[in-house]
């Protein structure tokens, strides 16, 4: 099997889960008051966004040049 | 500290009411300047943030400038980085940051075994991270070089700069594992950690848009 492929499995796989876990730790952070705690939904809300780019390019939407 | 009665003799009262006071006005000290080193290290994170953002305008306006990207060597066009391993070392550190959050609510909550399970966690996921970083470095695409074109003098000075970062990052988290269970830190006043937290946040927000912009871009 292409190794590629492995890769990419396993990294669509994670990004799923961490992707999710992220968003639920977003959701938690919600209600939390203070400087510390904006800042961490700041960054928070990001890196969800980091694990939907990397779910498009484990799927070959992002990222694909084979053309 | 060695308290005397009137008598001369030490009193284990007086020397209790010494050490509350003591630990009392260092809470009003941690209480009176929290906010104020927090909002110092936030603005070291945007300090940080005008270094990668100098950088990578830097990196935009030689794409720009260039007739063709990746650029053409020696007659042949340097090849594209490997996506799907990028994709999986991305996940690896977007995972850290997860698992350093779960750190951090696990010292909220006063778990210390569990805190040291995602802390130490969090330190492996960024080593593997920065090993897979060296994989890349090692692999990379032929005629991709420090010094050879602006692809890879971008390509290694950002990515490095930012390897850099996450080395940085696991020694503190190297630092705050110990100081954490040497009893630095305690339930109410744990600073170290919420800026360790912020951190590696930030570590892991900036590989998003290095991610996109050398390997999906």
């Amino acid at each position: 099997m292409d190794i590629a492929i492995v890769e990419r499995g396993i990294a669509l796989i994670a990004s799923i889960i961490v992707g999710a876990t992220a968003s639920w730790q977003l959701k938690n952070e919600l209600s939390t008051r203070g400087l510390d705690a904006t800042a961490t939904k700041v960054l928070l809300g990001l890196l969800v966004i980091g694990c939907f780019v990397v779910f498009f390019a484990s799927i070959n939407v992002l990222g694909n040049f084979a053309s | 500290m060695a308290v005397e009665s009137t008598f001369g003799q030490p009193s284990p009262l007086l020397e209790r009411a010494a050490v509350e006071a003591r630990y009392h006005n260092v809470d009003a000290l941690y209480e009176e300047t929290r906010d104020m080193r927090l909002f110092g290290f936030i603005l070291f994170l945007l300090a940080d943030c005008v270094l990668f953002s100098s950088f990578i305008f830097a990196y935009l306006f030689l794409r720009a400038s260039a007739p063709t990207w990746p650029p053409v060597v020696n007659g042949t066009q340097i090849g594209r980085l490997d996506v799907a391993f990028g994709a999986l070392n991305s996940i690896v550190l977007f995972g850290s940051g997860v698992t350093m959050h779960f750190a951090l609510e696990s010292w909220k909550n006063l778990k210390t075994r569990a805190f040291n399970v995602w802390i130490v966690t969090t330190t492996l996921l960024g080593i593997a991270f920065l090993l897979g970083q060296a994989h890349e470095y090692t692999s990379a695409p032929a005629g991709l070089t420090w010094s050879g074109n602006a692809f890879g003098a971008t390509y290694f000075t950002l990515t490095g700069l930012h390897g850099f970062h996450v080395f940085a990052g696991v020694c503190y988290l190297i630092v705050l594992t110990i100081q954490a269970n040497r009893g630095v830190y305690t339930g109410s006043k744990y600073f170290g950690l919420t800026a360790g937290t912020l951190y590696w946040h930030f570590v892991d927000v900036i590989w998003v848009l290095l991610f996109v912009l050398f390997y999906l871009w």
